[in-house]
C-alpha cells in the first residue's frame, strides 16, 4: 500500500533530521559552538533560542517530553478495508457484473447525456467523453495529443477516454464512485458495467481484437483484457512497486528523458548576427487624453486654502471685528492668547452673559440687537477659539 | 465502428434520430489557420426503407463533428441508411436498423 510505504519513508526521514541536528550541535567548532550567527538582513531578525550549555539555534527548541508521542497507530483491518476501495488495472477492487452496450446506451441517455452530450461529444463545462483521432504518431505518441496552442485557432490536445485515458479500469471506478453528479453511488453494478461497454464502444476501443457491437456485454475478464490506445502514453511508470524506482531512474538521466540545455542568464544573443539586433520598443498608440494628466512627479496634490467662512465668523467680521479686531477700542483683540486668557478665566457661560447684556464700553450684543442669543454665543466661541495657542 | 453514429429508436409511430458524423468540417479559411488539410461534408443524405427521409448540404460553417437530430414517421425494424460525401468527393454509408 501506498500509505504505508510512506510511513515507512517518513519514519527514516524523521529520524534522520533528528540524528544530524544532534550532530551539528556537537561538531560544529566556530567561534561559539552551534551558537547562531545572526547575518545583515536575516529575515527572522536574528533571534536565537538557546538550547543546551550555552548552545543556541535559529529555531524554538521544543523542551517538551515526547514521551509517548508516536505517529499514531496501525490501521486496523476493517479500516483498510473502508478505505481500499479503488478499482485498480489488474483488476484489484472490480465488481462482478456485466452490462451490454445497449443497455449502457439507455442508461447514459438517461443518467449522463444531458451533461456529457449524445455520443459522449461533451457539453457545455463538461468534459468530452469521446472523440479525438486515435491515430498514432510512429513513436506510439496519440497524434491529437502533441496538439499545441502556438498559433491563433489552433487545436488544443484532445483529452478523452479513447485518446487519452491509460486504464479502463479507471473508468468504471469513477463511474461507480461519482457518477451521475447529481447522485453518485445509485447504480448498480450491472449498470456501472453496462454504462462504462457504451463509452469504451463509442471510443471504438478494441477488446481482444473483437469491436464492441450494441450486443457486445462487458464484464470483469473482457474488462481487465482492455489495451487502451495511449496506454503508453504516461512516463515513467509510477504504479507498482517498482515506482519510486521508475521515476529515480528516469531523472537521473535528464539529458536523455527530459532534455537539456545550456543555462543562459547573460548576454544570450550574439546580437552582430543579423537579425538580432536591439531596438527599442515605442507605445504606437499612446492614450494622452486622461483627466488628470499622465504625470513622473510625485508629490501631493496643492493645497487649496479655505475660502469658506463659517457663520460665525462672517457675523463677527459684520459686527464685532470693529472693535475687537484691533487693540484701539480697549476690548480684547480676536487672536490675542493673554488678553483671551483673562476673559475666559470669568468662565464660558460669563463671558457669553457679558456678550449679551454688554459689558463696560461694549453696548449690548455689540449694538446688533437683531442677533439671536444661541448667534451671540457662537460668535463669542468663534472668538475665543480663534485666540487659542495654535495646537 | 465508422466514421458515423447512429441512433434511432421509434415511438408512437415516430422514428427519432441522432446521428453525429466525425470530421473536422474545416473549409478553406480554416484550414489555413490551422495549418491542415481542408475537410468536411458536402451532403448528408438519410433513406429509410430506399425513401428519402433527410437530405442536408453542409459545408464548413458547421462546428467539427457536427450532431443531427431529425425524425420521420417509421417504425421498428425499418432499415435507415445515411450516407455522407465529404468534399473531397468521398461517400461514406452506414446502415442502421430503426429500435
Amino acid at each position: 500500500m501506498f500509505k504505508l510505504d510512506l510511513y515507512k519513508l517518513i519514519t527514516t526521514s524523521v529520524a534522520l533530521v533528528l540524528s544530524s541536528t544532534l550532530l551539528y550541535g556537537g561538531s560544529d567548532t566556530s567561534t561559539l559552538p552551534g551558537k547562531y550567527v545572526s547575518k545583515m538582513g536575516a529575515v527572522d531578525g536574528g533571534v536565537t533560542y538557546p538550547r543546551k550549555n550555552g548552545i543556541y539555534t535559529a529555531y524554538r527548541y521544543n523542551e517538551q517530553s515526547t514521551k509517548g508521542v508516536n505517529f499514531g497507530r496501525l490501521p486496523t483491518a476493517n479500516e483498510l478495508k473502508a478505505w481500499d476501495v479503488d478499482i485498480m488495472p489488474d483488476g484489484t477492487g472490480l465488481p462482478d457484473g456485466e452490462g451490454s452496450v445497449s443497455e449502457g446506451d439507455e442508461l447514459y441517455e438517461k443518467q449522463c447525456s444531458s451533461c456529457h452530450g449524445e455520443f459522449g461529444a461533451g457539453g457545455k463545462g463538461y468534459p468530452t467523453l469521446t472523440g479525438g483521432n486515435q491515430e498514432k504518431l510512429p513513436n506510439g505518441v496519440i497524434k491529437t495529443l502533441t496538439n499545441q496552442r502556438i498559433e491563433p485557432g489552433m487545436e488544443a490536445p484532445k483529452r478523452t477516454i479513447g485518446t487519452y485515458w491509460p486504464k479502463a479500469s479507471t473508468l468504471i471506478w469513477y463511474i461507480r464512485d461519482a457518477m451521475p453528479y447529481a447522485h453518485p453511488k445509485s447504480l448498480s453494478n450491472n449498470e456501472i458495467y453496462a454504462i462504462t461497454a457504451y463509452l469504451l464502444a463509442q471510443d471504438a476501443i478494441v477488446i481482444d481484437g473483437v469491436e464492441m457491437d450494441d450486443e457486445y456485454v462487458l464484464n470483469k475478464e473482457k474488462l481487465m483484457k482492455i489495451k487502451m490506445p495511449n496506454e503508453n502514453g504516461f512516463y515513467p511508470n509510477i504504479d507498482g512497486p517498482n515506482g519510486v524506482e521508475n521515476v529515480r531512474k528516469f531523472f537521473s538521466d535528464r539529458a536523455k528523458n527530459i532534455g537539456s540545455g545550456t543555462r543562459c542568464m547573460k548576454d544570450c544573443k550574439d546580437l552582430s548576427t543579423k537579425g538580432n539586433e536591439p531596438t527599442v520598443m515605442k507605445i504606437d498608440n499612446e492614450i494622452t487624453d486622461v483627466v488628470p494628466p499622465y504625470t513622473t512627479v510625485r508629490d501631493l496634490p496643492p493645497e487649496i486654502e479655505s475660502k469658506l467662512e463659517s457663520k460665525a465668523e462672517k457675523m463677527y467680521n459684520d459686527a464685532c471685528k470693529l472693535c475687537h479686531g484691533s487693540d484701539k477700542m480697549g476690548a480684547p483683540v480676536v487672536g490675542d492668547i493673554e488678553a483671551w486668557n483673562k476673559v475666559t478665566q470669568k468662565g464660558f457661560e460669563k463671558v457669553v452673559h457679558n456678550a449679551i447684556d454688554g459689558m463696560g464700553g461694549m453696548p449690548p450684543k455689540g449694538g446688533f440687537e437683531n442677533f439671536t442669543n444661541s448667534e451671540v454665543q457662537m460668535i463669542v466661541e468663534f472668538m475665543i477659539n480663534s485666540s487659542k495657542k495654535k495646537q | 465502428m465508422g466514421n458515423m453514429k447512429i441512433k434511432a429508436k421509434e415511438k408512437d409511430g415516430v422514428v427519432g434520430v441522432k446521428a453525429m458524423f466525425t470530421s473536422l468540417m474545416a473549409d478553406k479559411e480554416e484550414a489555413e489557420k490551422k495549418k491542415i488539410a481542408s475537410e468536411f461534408i458536402t451532403q448528408i443524405v438519410a433513406k429509410n426503407n430506399g425513401n428519402v427521409v433527410f437530405e442536408v448540404t453542409t459545408s464548413g460553417f458547421m462546428a467539427e463533428n457536427p450532431l443531427f437530430k431529425f425524425s420521420f414517421k417509421g417504425k421498428a425494424g425499418d432499415k435507415l441508411e445515411v450516407t455522407t460525401t465529404d468534399n473531397s468527393g468521398k461517400t461514406e454509408t452506414e446502415t442502421e436498423v430503426v429500435k
